[in-house]
C-alpha cells in the first residue's frame, strides 16, 4: 500500500523550523527541534501523547512565540507574526478539537475561511457597491466549489448550522475554512481522530487528493501509526518535545527509539517475566 | 376582464376563503368601525369637500389620506396573499383564537388604556397565552406537522391556482367589507350621524372597493408566488435554486432544503409557500412592515383621532423614545455583534452629548473666550456636528476600546464599566469645559427651513428621530451581512479560530467599540439638542445597566429584537410606572386599594421608586426563562438552548454529541 | 510633602482597606469557584449595614444610650453574628435562586443575572431606609490615640482586629478542613472533584456562605467607623473591593487581603493630590479626593492590561 508514484521532491523547503524551543515556565513543551517541509510533500509529526505535537503547530502558526530559534516559511521568517498574519502568508490549520464557529452555517464557515481574500471596506458594505457585490457572489461560489470537493453531502447542507453536522462533516467543513484563505502549506491536527474505519479511509484519502488535485503541501499531527505509514512522504517522531526519529516511513517504523517511546522501555518485571 | 366565473371560489378554496376574510374582517371592522378609521376618513373628504370644515387641512390633510389608503390596500392585498400562501394544514379554529388575541385584545386594551399600559398587559397577556396554548396542544396531544414536509415544487398550472385563489381572495374580501360598510353607513345616515354629503363617497366606494380588492388581491399573489419553489430551471447560468459541486451535478435548492435538520428547516420554511403558518411567514411579514411604518410615519396625524387630547406631550415622549432605540442599536453590535460585553456605553453617550453641547451653545465661546456666536449659525451647525460628533464618539471607542483587547469577557465587562464611570467624572470636574455640575443650558436646537423646533412642537424632533433610526437601521443591517458583520460573530464564536482564519483581531474589535459608539454619539446629539441641555447627572452607570438592558431584553445581535426592547424598557422606564403612578392617585381604580395597602408596610413606595427593582426581576428572569431575548435572532435561540431534538447523527460517530458540553475533552483515540 | 500628612493617611488607608479585604475576599471566593463576578455582592454589604441598624434599634440603641463593659461585647457580638448570618443566608438564597440555573449558559448570563440582583437589592436597600443617608449609631467608645503626630481611633483597633480574626480564620479553615480542601478542589476543577465524591452544589453554596457573612461582618465595621451607610453604598465599595480582588489576583485569599489593604492606602492617598485650580496647574481640579473613585478605576484597568492575573495570581495560558 505504499505511494504509487515517487513525487519529486526538491528544491528549497517550503517550512524550516531551525532549533525552535518552547518553554512554559520551566516546562520544556518543545525542545531544538529542526523540522523542514519541502513543497507538496506530505509530513507527519507522530509521537506520544504529551510529545508537544500541537504546540508545534501553535508555534508555527503564531499562536506561541518560540522561546528560541526561529520558524521560516518560503525563505522569510515568522517571528513575532500573530496568527492572522501568518496565514495571510499562506498557513492554514485544523485544530484537534475541532473549532468551528457553531452558530453560523457550513457555508459561513468557510466565508469566514476566504475573509483574507476578500477587500470589502466598511463604506463599499454599507452602500452595496457592485464591487462588493461581486466579490461576495464569487465568494459564496468558491465556498460552494470547496466544499464539493468533498462530495454533494455538505453542498445539500450548506445552509444548515454546523453544530448539528455529525463528527466526520465537521472535520471536512474545517478543512474546507481552511482552504479558503488559498493557502500554501496546511496543518492538520489529528485529521482522523475519533473516526472509525471506514471514516478513516475516506480522510487519508482526501488528504492524498488534498496534494494531487490542489497542489498543497500538507504537515499533518497523527496518533495513529498505521495511517501515517501510508500516506506520508516523511515522518518526523516527538518525545517529551524532542525530535527522536526522522525520515521515511519505512525507516521510522523500525527505529528502536519510536518504538520504545510508544510502548515503553521493558521494565525490570517484564523481563524477569520474559525469562 | 375578470369574468364573473373566474371570481367564485372553487370548493377546495371556500374553506381557506371563509377562514381567512371572516379572520381578518373582524380586526379591520373593529378599527374602521370602533376605534377611528372611519372617523379619519370621513374627516378626510370633509376636509376636502369643504376646507376649513375640519381640523385637518393642508399637508395634515394629504397625510391623513395617504395613510388610510395605505392601511387598506395593504390589507387586503394582505389578505390575497395569506389565502394564496396558506397550505391549509393548521385548523381555522387555531387561526381565528390567534387573531383575536393578537389583534383583538391589543386593539382593546389600548383603547381603553393608552398604549403605553395596554401594551404592557399585552405583555403580560401573550406569554400566559403562549403557554396555555402550550399545555392544551400537550393535553390533546396535539404535534404540529413537520416543517418542509412533502416539499413541492410548483408548476404552472399550480401558480396559477395559486394566484386565483389570491385574486378571489382581494375580491371577496373587499366586497365583504364593502358591504358591511354600506349597511353600517346606512344605519348611521338614517340615525343622523353621516353627512348628506358624504353618502355619494359611500356610493363610490361600494363600488370601487370589490375592483381595487381584485387587483389588491393579485398583487398578494404576486408576492406569494415569489416565495414558492420554482421548477428546475433549464438555464445554465447560476441562479438561487440550483447549486453546483465540483462533478459538474446540480443540487437543487429543494435538496438543499430536504437535507436541512428540524430546527433549520423550521427556519427555512418561514420563507417558503406554501406555508402552515403563514401569518408568520416572512411574505406577510413584509406586509407588516409596510402597516408598521405607514403608522409611524403617519402617526403625528393620527394621534388625535386615536387618541384623543394630549398628543403633543406624547410625542415629545417617542422622540425621547426613539434615541434608545438607536443607542440600543449601537450597542447591540458591540455587544450582540461582536460579543464584547460593554457595561459602560454611557460613556459614549455622553462624549456625543457634550460634544453638540458644547459646540451648539454659548459654551464653545466660554472656552475659546471669544464673543459669543450668533445662535442661528450655531443651529446649523447641528447637521454635521452629528457626524462630527459620532465621529469623536467613535474615536473614543477606538481609544477606550483598545486595553480591553485581551481581555476575557468579565474582565472586558469590568473595565468598560470603569471607563463608563470615568468618563461622567471627567466631564464632571473638568468645569472649564464642561461647566462641571451645572451642565450646560441653552443648546441648540437644529435648525432646518421653514420648520420650527421650538419646545412648543415636538414634531421635528420626532421626525428626525425617525430618519435617524431608520439611517441606524439600514447601516446595522448592512454592516450585519457584509464580511466585517461575518468577522464580528466568528471572533464571538471562537477568536483563536477566527484569528487563524485570516480575522485580525485588533481590528475587528476595535471597529466594533467605535461602530458602536458611533450611533451612540448620534443619539447623544439629539439628547443634548432635544432637552436643550447637558448635564454630568444625565449619565451614570445605571443608564448602562439601562442599555443593555435594552438589548438582553430584546434579544442579543437581533436588530428588530433591540427595538423592541428598547421600546420596552423605555416604556418601564419612562411611561409606565408614572402613568400607574398617576392611575394609583385615582380612588376609583382598583390600583389605588392596591397602593394604599403596600404602602402600609412600606412607607417609601411608590411605583416610579421600585423602577429598579422591577428591572433586576426582569433581567433574572429573562435570563433564567428566556436568555435569548424577546425576539431572538435564529442564532442566538440556537446558541441558549443547546441541541434538544435533532437526531441527524450518523452511525459512525462517536456516542457523544458533537457540541454538547464535554464533548471536545472526550477526543483521545489510542 | 507633609510626613504627617502622608502617615496620616496611610492609617486611615489601612483600616479602611482592612473592610475592602473583607469584601473582596466574597468576590474572589465565588470568582474562584464558579468563574462568576458576583455583582450583587456589594449590595449584600449594604443590606448588612441596614441590618445591623435594625438589630440596634430592636434594642433601643443610640450612640448616646451606647452599654459599655461586657454588655457592649454581647451586644457587638450579636449584632455582628446577626449580620453574617442574615447576610450569608441571603448569599445562599440569591446563589440558588439567581446563578444555579445559569450554571451552564453562556458567561453572559449569570453575568447579567448578577447585574439584575444587584438592582433588585439596591431598590430593596431604597424601599426600606429610603434615600438620604442613614446615620448608623456609632456606639463603640471613640478613643483617640496617639503615635508620635500620628491619630487612629479605638474603632480603627476594632476594625482591625475583627478583620485580623476572620481573614487568618478563613486562611486556616481554607487549608486545615475538609470543607476547605473541597472548596480548592472545586475551584481547581470542578468536574474532577465532583468526581471525586464531592458534592458541588454544597460546596458552591459554603462558598457563597462564606463571602456573604464576611460582607456582613464588614457591614458593621464599617458603620461603626464611619457612622453612616445609603442604598447606593454598595455599589461603589463592591467596585472598589473588586478592583482590590483583581489587584491581589482574583482566586487567591492572600492576595484579595493584600488588595484590599493596598487599594484603601491609594484611596487615601489620593486625597493628598493638591487641587490644580489652586495650586495652578499641578494636581488635579477639586483635588485629588473628588477624583478618588476615577483613580482607583485607573488602577484597575491598569491592573487588567498589564497584569490580569494580579499581583499574586498565577499566569494561566488558554488551552489551544
Amino acid at each position: 500500500m505504499s505511494v504509487e508514484q515517487p513525487i519529486e521532491h526538491t528544491g528549497e523547503p517550503l517550512l524550516k523550523l531551525n532549533n525552535v524551543s518552547k518553554f512554559f515556565g520551566g516546562l520544556a513543551a518543545v525542545q531544538n527541534l529542526d523540522l523542514e517541509v519541502k513543497p507538496r510533500e506530505i509530513i507527519s509529526v507522530i509521537g506520544p501523547n504529551g510529545a508537544g505535537k500541537t504546540t508545534v503547530f501553535n508555534l508555527i502558526t503564531g499562536i506561541y512565540s518560540p522561546t528560541s530559534g526561529n520558524i521560516v516559511l518560503a525563505g522569510r521568517s515568522l517571528a513575532g507574526l500573530s496568527p492572522d498574519k501568518v496565514l495571510r502568508r499562506g498557513i492554514a490549520r485544523t485544530f484537534q478539537n475541532i473549532r468551528l464557529f457553531n452558530n453560523m452555517t457550513v457555508l459561513e464557515n468557510v466565508l469566514v475561511g476566504e475573509h483574507t481574500q476578500l477587500k470589502a471596506n466598511v463604506l463599499g458594505s454599507l452602500f452595496h457597491t457592485p464591487n462588493v457585490m461581486h466579490e461576495e457572489a464569487e465568494a459564496r461560489q468558491r465556498a460552494v466549489e470547496l466544499l464539493s470537493f468533498f462530495g454533494t453531502e455538505l453542498v445539500e447542507r450548506q445552509e444548515e448550522y454546523v453544530i448539528t453536522l455529525s463528527y466526520a462533516q465537521r472535520r471536512r467543513v474545517e478543512v474546507a475554512r481552511a482552504l479558503g484563505s488559498i493557502p500554501k502549506l496546511l496543518l492538520l491536527d489529528e485529521p482522523t481522530a475519533g473516526m472509525n474505519e471506514a471514516e478513516t479511509l475516506e480522510a487519508v484519502k482526501y488528504v492524498r487528493r488534498l496534494r494531487d488535485e490542489l497542489g498543497l503541501t500538507i504537515l499533518l499531527i497523527e496518533h495513529k501509526l498505521a495511517v501515517t505509514m501510508g500516506m506520508s512522504d516523511r515522518i518526523y517522531v516527538l518525545d517529551y518535545g524532542r525530535k527522536i526519529a526522522e525520515g521515511l516511513p519505512e525507516e521510522v517504523r523500525r527505529d528502536e527509539k519510536v518504538i520504545a517511546a510508544y510502548l515503553g522501555k521493558p521494565t525490570a518485571a517484564d523481563q524477569k517475566a520474559a525469562e | 376582464m375578470p369574468t364573473a366565473s373566474m371570481l367564485l371560489p372553487t370548493r377546495d378554496s371556500r374553506a381557506l376563503l371563509i377562514k381567512w376574510i371572516v379572520g381578518l374582517l373582524v380586526p379591520v371592522m373593529v378599527f374602521t368601525f370602533v376605534w377611528s378609521g372611519e372617523a379619519i376618513i370621513n374627516n378626510v373628504l370633509l376636509g376636502l369637500i369643504n376646507p376649513g370644515s375640519t381640523a385637518l387641512q393642508g399637508p395634515v390633510l394629504i397625510e391623513a389620506a395617504i395613510f388610510i389608503v395605505v392601511f387598506y390596500a395593504t390589507v387586503i392585498a394582505l389578505t390575497g396573499y395569506l389565502v394564496a400562501a396558506d397550505s391549509g394544514r393548521r385548523r381555522t379554529i387555531d387561526l381565528w383564537i390567534d387573531i383575536v388575541v393578537f389583534t383583538l385584545v391589543p386593539l382593546f386594551l389600548v383603547i381603553n388604556f393608552g398604549l403605553v399600559v395596554g401594551a404592557a398587559l399585552c405583555a403580560i397577556i401573550w406569554p400566559a397565552y403562549f403557554f396555555v396554548r402550550r399545555r392544551v396542544r400537550q393535553a390533546r396531544h396535539y404535534t404540529p406537522p413537520p416543517p418542509l414536509k412533502n416539499l413541492e415544487v410548483s408548476d404552472a398550472e399550480q401558480r396559477a391556482i395559486l394566484m386565483s385563489r389570491a385574486t378571489t381572495a382581494g375580491f371577496w374580501f373587499a366586497f365583504a367589507f364593502a358591504v358591511v360598510w354600506l349597511i353600517v353607513d346606512l344605519i348611521y345616515f338614517f340615525v343622523g350621524q353621516l353627512p348628506t354629503v358624504l353618502l355619494i363617497w359611500v356610493v363610490i366606494r361600494t363600488i370601487l372597493l370589490p375592483i381595487a380588492g381584485y387587483f389588491l388581491g393579485r398583487l398578494g399573489g404576486a408576492v406569494a408566488l415569489r416565495r414558492t419553489l420554482a421548477a428546475k430551471s433549464n438555464g445554465s447560468k447560476s441562479d438561487g435554486n440550483v447549486a453546483t459541486n465540483g462533478d459538474g451535478r446540480r443540487v437543487s435548492k429543494k435538496r438543499q432544503l430536504e437535507s436541512l435538520s428540524t430546527t433549520r428547516a423550521r427556519e427555512e420554511a418561514k420563507d417558503l409557500v406554501p406555508n402552515d403558518l403563514p401569518l408568520r411567514s416572512t411574505g406577510a411579514q413584509r406586509f407588516y412592515l409596510i402597516l408598521i411604518v405607514a403608522f409611524v410615519l403617519f402617526y403625528p396625524v393620527l394621534d388625535p383621532f386615536l387618541f384623543g387630547s394630549g398628543t403633543a406631550g406624547r410625542l415629545a415622549g417617542y422622540g425621547d423614545a426613539g434615541y434608545y432605540v438607536i443607542l440600543a442599536l449601537g450597542l447591540n453590535i458591540v455587544v450582540g455583534f461582536a460579543g464584547l460585553l460593554d457595561l459602560g456605553y454611557v460613556a459614549f453617550f455622553a462624549i456625543g452629548s457634550y460634544a453638540w453641547g458644547i459646540i451648539g451653545s454659548t459654551q464653545l465661546t466660554n472656552v475659546l473666550g471669544q464673543a459669543p456666536v450668533n445662535p442661528h449659525i450655531l443651529s446649523a451647525l447641528f447637521w454635521p456636528m452629528l457626524i462630527v460628533g459620532a465621529l469623536i464618539a467613535a474615536f473614543w471607542g477606538v481609544l477606550l476600546g483598545a486595553p480591553t483587547l485581551r481581555l476575557r469577557g468579565d474582565y472586558l465587562a469590568i473595565v468598560t464599566l470603569g471607563f463608563g464611570e470615568i468618563v461622567p467624572i471627567v466631564f464632571l470636574e473638568l468645569d472649564k469645559y464642561s461647566n462641571g455640575p451645572n451642565g450646560i443650558v441653552g443648546v441648540q436646537s437644529p435648525s432646518f427651513p421653514g420648520v420650527d423646533w421650538s419646545v412648543i412642537t415636538p414634531v421635528p424632533y420626532y421626525y428626525l428621530i425617525l430618519a435617524l433610526i431608520a439611517f441606524t437601521i439600514f447601516a446595522n443591517v448592512r454592516l450585519r451581512d457584509s464580511r466585517l458583520g461575518r468577522a464580528w460573530i466568528a471572533i464571538r464564536e471562537d477568536e483563536i479560530a477566527a484569528a487563524s482564519s485570516g480575522v485580525n483581531l485588533v481590528n475587528t474589535k476595535l471597529f466594533a467599540f467605535g461602530a458602536g459608539a458611533f450611533f451612540s454619539g448620534i443619539a447623544g446629539a439629539y439628547h443634548a439638542a432635544k432637552l436643550g441641555g447637558v448635564s454630568p447627572d444625565n449619565f451614570s452607570f445605571g443608564d448602562s445597566v439601562i442599555f443593555l438592558a435594552m438589548v438582553v431584553i430584546g434579544g442579543i445581535g437581533s436588530i428588530p429584537g433591540v427595538i423592541v426592547g428598547a421600546l420596552a424598557v423605555y416604556a418601564i422606564n419612562q411611561l409606565l410606572l408614572a402613568q400607574l403612578d398617576s392611575l394609583a392617585t385615582d380612588p376609583s381604580n382598583p390600583l389605588y386599594a392596591v397602593h394604599n395597602a403596600i404602602v402600609h408596610f412600606i412607607p417609601g413606595f411608590t411605583f416610579d421608586n421600585i423602577r429598579n427593582l422591577i428591572f433586576g426581576i426582569i433581567l433574572v428572569v429573562i435570563m433564567i426563562f428566556r436568555p435569548e431575548g424577546l425576539i431572538p435572532s435564529a442564532r442566538r435561540r440556537r446558541e441558549f438552548h443547546a441541541i434538544e431534538e435533532d437526531h441527524e447523527i450518523e452511525v459512525g460517530a462517536l456516542d457523544v454529541v458533537p457540541g454538547a458540553p464535554g464533548f471536545e475533552t472526550e477526543v483521545r483515540v489510542e | 510633602m507633609n510626613f504627617t500628612l502622608l502617615l496620616q493617611e496611610l492609617v486611615i488607608g489601612i483600616t479602611t482597606g482592612a473592610i475592602y479585604a473583607l469584601i473582596a475576599l466574597g468576590y474572589t471566593m465565588v470568582y474562584g469557584i464558579i468563574e462568576l463576578i458576583n455583582f450583587a455582592h456589594g449590595d449584600i454589604f449594604m443590606i448588612g449595614t441596614f441590618i445591623c441598624i435594625t438589630i440596634f434599634d430592636q434594642f433601643g440603641i443610640t450612640a448616646s444610650s451606647a452599654p459599655r463593659g461586657f454588655s457592649l461585647i454581647g451586644l457587638l457580638l450579636l449584632a455582628l453574628l446577626g449580620s453574617m448570618l442574615i447576610c450569608a443566608v441571603l448569599g445562599v438564597v440569591i446563589e440558588r435562586v439567581a446563578y444555579r440555573p445559569l450554571r451552564n449558559a453562556p458567561r453572559l448570563a449569570p453575568l447579567i443575572s448578577a447585574i439584575g440582583v444587584s438592582l433588585i437589592l439596591e431598590d430593596v436597600g431604597k424601599l426600606w431606609k429610603g434615600i438620604t443617608i442613614v446615620s448608623f449609631p456609632q456606639i463603640f467608645p471613640q478613643i483617640t490615640y496617639y503615635i508620635g503626630p500620628v491619630s487612629f481611633s479605638s474603632v480603627d483597633i476594632l476594625v482591625l482586629v475583627v478583620a485580623l480574626i476572620l481573614m487568618v480564620g478563613l486562611q486556616w479553615m481554607v487549608s486545615y478542613t475538609r470543607t476547605g480542601r473541597a472548596m480548592r478542589a472545586v475551584a481547581q476543577d470542578r468536574e474532577a472533584a465532583a468526581l471525586m465524591g464531592v458534592n458541588v452544589n454544597r460546596i458552591i453554596a459554603i462558598t457563597f456562605f462564606i463571602g456573604a457573612a464576611l460582607a456582613g461582618a464588614a457591614a458593621l465595621i464599617w458603620g461603626l467607623k464611619y457612622g453612616n451607610t445609603n442604598f447606593t453604598l454598595g455599589f461603589t465599595l463592591g467596585l472598589f473591593a473588586f478592583t482590590a480582588a483583581v489587584l491581589g489576583g482574583i482566586g487567591n485569599l492572600v492576595g484579595a487581603m493584600l488588595g484590599g489593604v493596598l487599594i484603601g492606602v491609594i484611596e487615601a492617598l489620593a486625597a493628598l493630590i493638591p487641587d490644580s485650580s489652586a495650586t495652578g496647574g499641578f494636581g488635579l481640579p477639586h483635588g485629588g479626593a473628588a477624583w478618588h473613585e476615577a483613580i482607583i478605576f485607573v488602577v484597575l484597568i491598569l491592573i487588567l492590561v498589564f497584569r490580569p492575573s494580579g499581583l499574586l495570581g498565577q499566569q494561566t495560558p488558554e488551552k489551544v
